[in-house]
């Protein structure tokens, strides 16, 4: 028998009797461009509203004109990043430009799909990250959110702010491992 | 083999009064921000109801689940690997690595993500006597790997160390000044040493938070984005699932990503919670679906429940036992209230004291994001501790003399006669002597009152 069999046979014989799953109703909740702000902050991100996706250029030239190496398939970029990027030239990028696609009031995370991130490691590896998101989708909470979500494609990731940690002593280090600072920019 | 129980390694964590206060302080910060994080969520309950209700379904339903699960992953590309055991579950990942990354005159190099599945299966040590180099990028296991230390909480896993702790630990590896002691700076540095790390990496192994059995994906959540950064690098993913990982929809996810950070550290959510589906192109993903020990407790009625647990580590933060006794007391992977309960379905004898170390508040169970009545299976694991006779002899006997003198009530009137008297006329030194009077260890005892509540009741009954 196989480990395989072995697992499913015993599951099948100290599993309880079947019960019914529960419906999740979509919850109502405070889908704000104000409170989705306000999170954000609270988590080390920061949120800028611009007035259209154009205007996103402006924005990075007033904030970022320090950085020299941008990865962008929205504003000015000079590093390129596809799928073949090797490490070598990720690991030089200073900041990513990159679409968001749904954002939640609740907890300030935004959708990031695969297919707008480049390349999968540039959002990670990048020091800055920029994500560009429209006021339209903004929901509550995680219910709205994944209703709005019709699938997860082959890879995506819900991203809260900056990377952090607080493993010595409860001390909270924005700039882990991950991006030392996040942006969003609302259109 | 020697093996010292709770209250051994407790006493000895105390020694040090001052860093024993710290902890607990430290813990109970962490157990507020938790709460200040779930008030304002008005559907909380009923969110914690959900979970909880979702995973009992699953389980109820878990080889269809798992079946569903692996079909839709397969579909996706993935290979899935079945482990009945851990020294299966170790000898999978080794042979992944041996058939997948080929290395020429170099050891392999492998980035680890938090998992506590490995832990449990002591997989560093045997990669690394197979000349596989293992780093684990969590900051705080990267920390307590340094030191070759386990984890002290899942969450936390450094919690038990002070900063100047680790400042002496990266003087030593990493070569940061001695006496250096900022976390920022600490942290800084890790992240230089480990970017080498991620970048040099030949394959990534993480852990699983939520598999999706509708889509086949699974959900690693961090904070750090050591995960994604170390998978998305390296050529081949690993990732080590326990069988009860499981939900059914990918909907779901959207309750149990309300609860899991704000339960675990008060934040709203975690930095990344990345969905893995389909590997990238020209790359390998595998997961390997783990048991040790897990169907067992699926079928112990009174305690399967506690394969509901999203390790978010909330009734450690808030047990008085954890936050005074420290995670490494309770000498198993996963400590605290539901280590105590997880780790006697898996080694009854070794671990028979930790269903002990508690006061049955009923605290953890009260901050249980997928509502596990914790402190009921505590006290129903001392049940069968004592049926097995594994019980300490001074208890055992305590309890049986204790039973008789209750059930017979002249008895219990003389015996408390006798000992008010004591309790007045008896030295300090005897009544609170340490060895034979333990609870008088940190305690004094109340004055001894004139008479009974009975005597008393019958006095003055009118």
């Amino acid at each position: 028998m196989t480990s395989r069999e072995k697992i499913l046979n015993s599951i099948a014989s100290n599993k309880p009797a079947l019960t019914t799953l529960p419906n999740v109703p979509i919850f109502e909740g405070d889908g704000s461009i104000e409170r989705f702000k306000t999170v954000l902050e609270g988590i080390g991100g920061r949120a800028i509203e611009v007035a259209s996706k154009a205007d996103c250029q402006a924005a990075i030239d007033e904030y970022y004109s320090d950085l020299k190496n941008v990865a962008s398939d929205i504003v000015k970029a000079n590093v390129v990043v596809n799928l073949d990027t090797i490490k070598e030239v990720l690991e030089q990028v200073d900041l990513a430009v990159i679409q968001g696609e749904i954002g939640v009031a609740e907890n300030g995370t935004i959708w990031v799909p695969e297919i707008n991130m480049l390349n999968r490691a540039l959002p990670f590896i990048t020091q800055h990250l920029v994500l560009v998101l429209d006021k339209k989708n903004i929901v509550a909470n995680m219910q709205q959110a994944y209703d709005k979500l019709e699938n997860v494609g082959s890879y995506g990731v819900f991203i809260a702010g900056p990377s952090k940690t607080a493993d010595i002593e409860q001390s909270l280090v924005i700039g882990a491992h991950g991006a030392r600072s996040m942006m969003v920019l609302i259109y | 083999m020697n093996h010292q129980n709770h209250p051994e390694l407790a006493e000895a964590f105390n020694k040090d009064f001052e860093r024993t206060t710290w902890h607990d302080e430290t813990l109970w910060f962490v157990r507020q921000k938790r709460d200040k994080a779930v008030y304002p969520i008005p559907e909380f309950q009923d969110l914690r109801t959900l979970a909880s209700e979702i995973k009992d379904h699953t389980l109820s339903n878990l080889d269809n689940y798992l079946i569903e699960f692996e079909q839709n992953a397969i579909k996706n590309g993935v290979k899935v690997h079945w482990a009945a055991d851990a020294a299966e579950h170790n000898q999978i990942v080794m042979d992944i690595i041996k058939s997948s990354c080929k290395v020429d005159g170099r050891n392999t190099r492998m980035v680890k993500s938090k998992s506590m599945l490995t832990e449990e299966c002591h997989l560093n040590g045997f990669l690394q006597k197979n000349n596989i180099d293992v780093v684990d990028t969590d900051l705080g296991e990267r920390i307590i790997q340094f030191r070759d230390e386990p984890p002290s909480h899942i969450v936390m896993p450094a919690i038990h160390l002070k900063k100047e702790d680790v400042g002496e630990t990266f003087h030593e590896h990493l070569g940061t000044t001695k006496g250096e002691k900022d976390p920022q700076i600490l942290t800084e540095a890790a992240r230089q040493h480990l970017r080498e790390k991620f970048i040099a990496a030949d394959v990534a192994l993480t852990g699983v938070n939520f598999a999706i059995a509708e889509t086949g994906s699974f959900v690693v959540c961090t904070n750090e984005g050591n995960a994604d950064l170390g998978v998305n690098l390296a050529k081949v993913h690993i990732a080590s699932m326990g069988i009860e990982k499981i939900i059914p929809k990918l909907h779901h996810l959207s309750v149990y990503t309300r609860l899991l950070a704000r339960s675990a550290t008060g934040q709203p959510i975690t930095t990344y919670t990345s969905h893995f589906t389909k590997p990238a192109e020209g790359k390998e993903m595998h997961i390997v679906i783990v048991d040790n020990g897990r169907t067992q407790q699926l079928g112990r009625a009174d305690f399967r429940n506690s394969l509901k647990c999203i390790r978010c580590g909330a009734c450690m933060n808030t047990c008085p036992v954890y936050r005074r006794s420290g995670g490494h007391s309770y000498d198993f992977t996963v400590p605290g209230p539901i280590g105590a309960i997880l780790s006697p379905n898996i080694d009854l004898h070794k671990h028979k004291s930790l269903p002990f170390a508690s006061t049955l508040c009923g605290s953890c169970s009260d901050v249980c994001p997928v509502k596990i009545d914790i402190h009921v299976q505590l006290y129903k694991w001392r049940q069968i501790v004592g049926q097995q006779n594994e019980l300490p002899a001074t208890k055992k006997w305590g309890m049986k003399g204790l039973a008789k003198v209750l059930s017979m009530p002249k008895v219990y009137d003389l015996g408390g006669k006798l000992a008010r008297g004591a309790l007045r006329v008896l030295p300090h030194g005897l009544t609170h002597n340490q060895s034979m009077n333990p609870w008088a260890k940190a305690r004094e005892l109340p004055d001894a009152p004139k008479q009974s509540f009975k005597e008393w009741y019958e006095e003055n009954r009118k």
